[in-house]
């Protein structure tokens, strides 16, 4: 590791360890006690196998969301959209779930997941599209794109897809055959951990050692030299969308697969899509990385549930404290990305001195 | 039975000036080169800061005012860790609307214990004279005063972008700011006035949702509203006359949805209304064309589905229910089709999105 990534993995730790710090003492403001609340959150995570299989049944979709951001933001996209992403991969599995049915198990999951894969890369898809040959900026596109995805999403659960009885406004559950076995018993944790896993191992490999991953880095860090270096950058910027959106899209997938109701409900997903970018933010868009910080929202998010509960502290706190953790990382982004640089002589410009000629070597 | 009605115009009126407020702002803020997602987040802090204020004192002016300062204080957050500290704009935005919600649901749990207080609201007044003028007067001069504010928002956000030399500062330092900074300008202090308009209006959008209409606060009362208003500001193609017929046309399409879910199937006057539309849209289109050359076919085409709908809704009329998502989404979609068709010169200013240059 060197010197830079170490300091922005200080920093992320550090901004998590002051962020929790705030809402301790927030905690202690509100005249709840501090030693309940706490315990609450522990027995929240670790507290049963149950606890511990939800909390990594959280962790699934935030992982794959934030990998879904760090493939987009490498590449200098900005996916704001992986809430819609998620949604959209999550009806497409739901559908094929539901619909083709009389298929073996291993066919009729992979299937499906693969099918939430290509809805979620059919949203990032247009606004990939409106981004290249329209030049609509991609933050922008993304996040209408997810807003609408909403509505068509409720529209679906309250309406062709709902239950036979319509009244519920969502959707019967899936076949058996396209739901994902069940790893710990008695706990909501599927297998599809295990496909997530494979998918960040991968995600970092390709970004790291290929040179699909390589032209994807170049692209990001500096669009003029990745040109001048014969990389079609915008076909990269799409490429990198799309994948983006198609991650999310299985993390949709997951919401329905391997949800304990395992039907398609208006919302179900639940800010995960937005969870994933402070997820991302916090491991500096390092894959690898992404897997720590996600158990970590995971944890956040799933003992705050019980300190609700138990202690009457709004999961609010949880939701604020993430902010804050948003905050203090990008605030101090300046540091953690400086690099060690010269002084610069007084008077020197950005601008390069011109090149004569034939000096060029 | 007419959907068309006084009251109808009049909701249609009332839905938009929120909308109006935060979107106005955020054109400021945009134009400045920061864009702010977190206009959401801001609004929510308003809502619940003016709720707070005039349940606590009774009075709605006090609300109102702790609903600006509000939204000023989240939008020094977003200034300071987006201009100051050169943070990524989209992702401090983000975290602001997390923010919000969280901090809003939170304290008013913490206070109320699951309870939902009324308090004083804002009275309509009608202005006298005005208001009596058949048809208009009840539509536009029976409102809430914030109403009138909201009338007057458009032109004084246009003038001030154009005609003052600190409108062109803030556009300046949304285009090229390194231009601007070689004049001698802060544009660190530039951006950060933009974006506490953004954030004051929207604080006052907020308290015109709780205190304004309704005295109340409910957790995420914004509802999507804050998004809205940033589509409002891409449907009108980052210009404040555009901005103003954008969140007119979102109030009128909320108010009409509204409406329309009370009455169960469509009626007739809507499809021949969307006939209107197609065909006054199609105009418009042509006549702009002429003056700036710019293309047709994309103006033609939505011309053209709007004709075709409406004709055959108003062939199929009986039975036929649009659901509400379907209104819902229209704004959003609408946006999107606006940017994706418009011409080239129209773009959000360059450095929306992007941090400025650091200092060496």
């Amino acid at each position: 590791m060197n010197r830079q990534a170490l300091r922005g993995a200080a920093v992320s730790v550090l901004a998590v360890v002051l962020a929790l710090a705030a809402s301790l003492l927030v905690i202690a403001l509100t005249g709840a006690p501090i030693g309940k609340a706490a315990a609450a959150m522990w027995d929240g995570v670790f507290g049963s196998p149950a606890q511990f299989g939800a909390t990594l049944t959280k962790f699934v979709p935030l992982v794959l969301a934030a990998i879904g951001w760090v493939v987009a933001s490498r590449a200098g996209r900005l996916n704001v959209g992986l809430e819609g992403q998620i949604l959209a991969g999550g009806t497409t599995a739901a559908v094929v779930g539901l619909y083709l049915t009389g298929l073996p198990t291993v066919l009729h999951l992979t299937i499906a997941v693969l099918a939430g894969a290509v809805g979620g890369a059919l949203l990032g898809g247009v606004a990939a599209w409106l981004w290249a040959r329209r030049g609509v900026n991609d933050f922008i596109a993304t996040l209408l794109l997810t807003l609408i995805m909403t509505q068509v999403v409720s529209w679906l659960a309250n309406g062709p897809m709902e239950e036979p009885t319509g009244t519920l406004g969502q959707s019967s559950p899936v076949a058996d055959t396209a739901r994902w076995p069940v790893l710990l018993p008695r706990t909501t944790l599927r297998t599809d951990i295990i496909l997530v896993i494979i998918l960040v191992l991968l995600a970092a490999y390709v970004l790291r050692r290929t040179v699909v991953g390589y032209r994807l880095r170049l692209t990001g860090a500096n669009v003029d030299a990745a040109r001048a270096t014969g990389t079609r950058t915008t076909l990269v910027g799409v490429g990198a969308l799309c994948a983006s959106a198609a991650i999310a899209g299985i993390a949709g997938s997951s919401l329905v697969l391997a949800a304990p109701a395992a039907n398609l409900a208006p919302g179900f997903s639940a800010g995960y899509g937005f969870d994933g970018i402070v997820v991302a933010l916090l491991a500096r868009n390092s894959p690898l990385a992404c897997i720590p910080a996600a158990l970590l929202l995971a944890a956040l998010r799933q003992g705050g549930g019980l300190l609700e509960a138990r202690v009457g502290i709004s999961s609010g706190l949880v939701t604020a404290t993430q902010a804050v953790v948003i905050l203090l990382v990008t605030g101090t982004a300046w540091y953690a990305e400086r690099r060690r640089s010269r002084p610069r002589p007084p008077g020197a410009s950005d601008v390069p001195a011109p090149v004569a000629e034939g000096v060029r070597s | 039975m007419n959907p068309f009605d006084i009251a109808l115009f009049a909701a249609a009126i009332r839905l938009s000036v929120p909308l109006l407020l935060a979107a106005l702002g955020e054109l400021i803020s945009e134009r400045g080169g920061v864009i702010n997602i977190g206009l959401e987040g801001m609004m929510l802090f308003g809502a619940y800061g003016a709720f707070i204020a005039a349940w606590a004192t009774g009075s709605v002016s006090l609300g109102l005012a702790a609903g600006i300062t509000l939204g000023l204080l989240t939008a020094s957050i977003m200034a300071f860790v987006s201009v100051t500290l050169r943070g990524d704009q989209i992702v401090v935005g983000v975290a602001l609307n997390l923010l919000a919600a969280g901090v809003t649901m939170f304290l008013y749990r913490l206070q109320f214990q699951g309870t939902q207080p009324t308090t004083v609201r804002m009275e309509p007044y009608a202005v006298p004279l005005l208001s009596d003028i058949p048809g208009i007067g009840p539509v536009l001069f029976d409102q809430l005063p914030l109403v009138y504010v909201a009338y007057v928002l458009g032109p004084l956000v246009a003038w001030m972008l154009f005609r003052t030399r600190g409108g062109l500062r803030v556009r300046s330092a949304g285009e090229k700011p390194e231009v601007l900074d070689s004049t001698g300008v802060n544009v660190v202090r530039v951006q950060w006035s933009g974006v506490l308009a953004a954030g004051g209006l929207a604080g006052l959008a907020g308290a015109f949702l709780s205190v304004g209409q309704v005295g109340l606060f409910a957790e995420n009362m914004t509802a999507g509203r804050g998004f809205l208003a940033l589509a409002a500001v891409v449907f009108g193609q980052w210009r404040p006359y555009g901005v103003v017929a954008a969140c007119l046309v979102f109030g009128f399409t909320d108010a009409l949805q509204l409406r329309l879910q009370s009455m169960g199937e469509v009626p007739r006057e809507v499809w021949i209304a969307l006939v209107v539309i197609g065909v006054a849209v199609a105009a418009a289109g042509v006549w702009r064309a002429r003056r700036s050359g710019s293309s047709l076919r994309w103006v033609l085409l939505g011309a053209v589905l709007c004709v075709v709908a409406g004709g055959l809704g108003t062939a199929l009329l009986p039975s036929f229910v649009l659901p509400s998502q379907f209104w819902l989404s229209l704004p959003y979609v609408l946006s999107l089709i606006a940017l994706a068709t418009s011409a080239r010169g129209v773009r959000a200013p360059a450095m929306v999105g992007r941090p400025l240059p650091s200092r060496g």
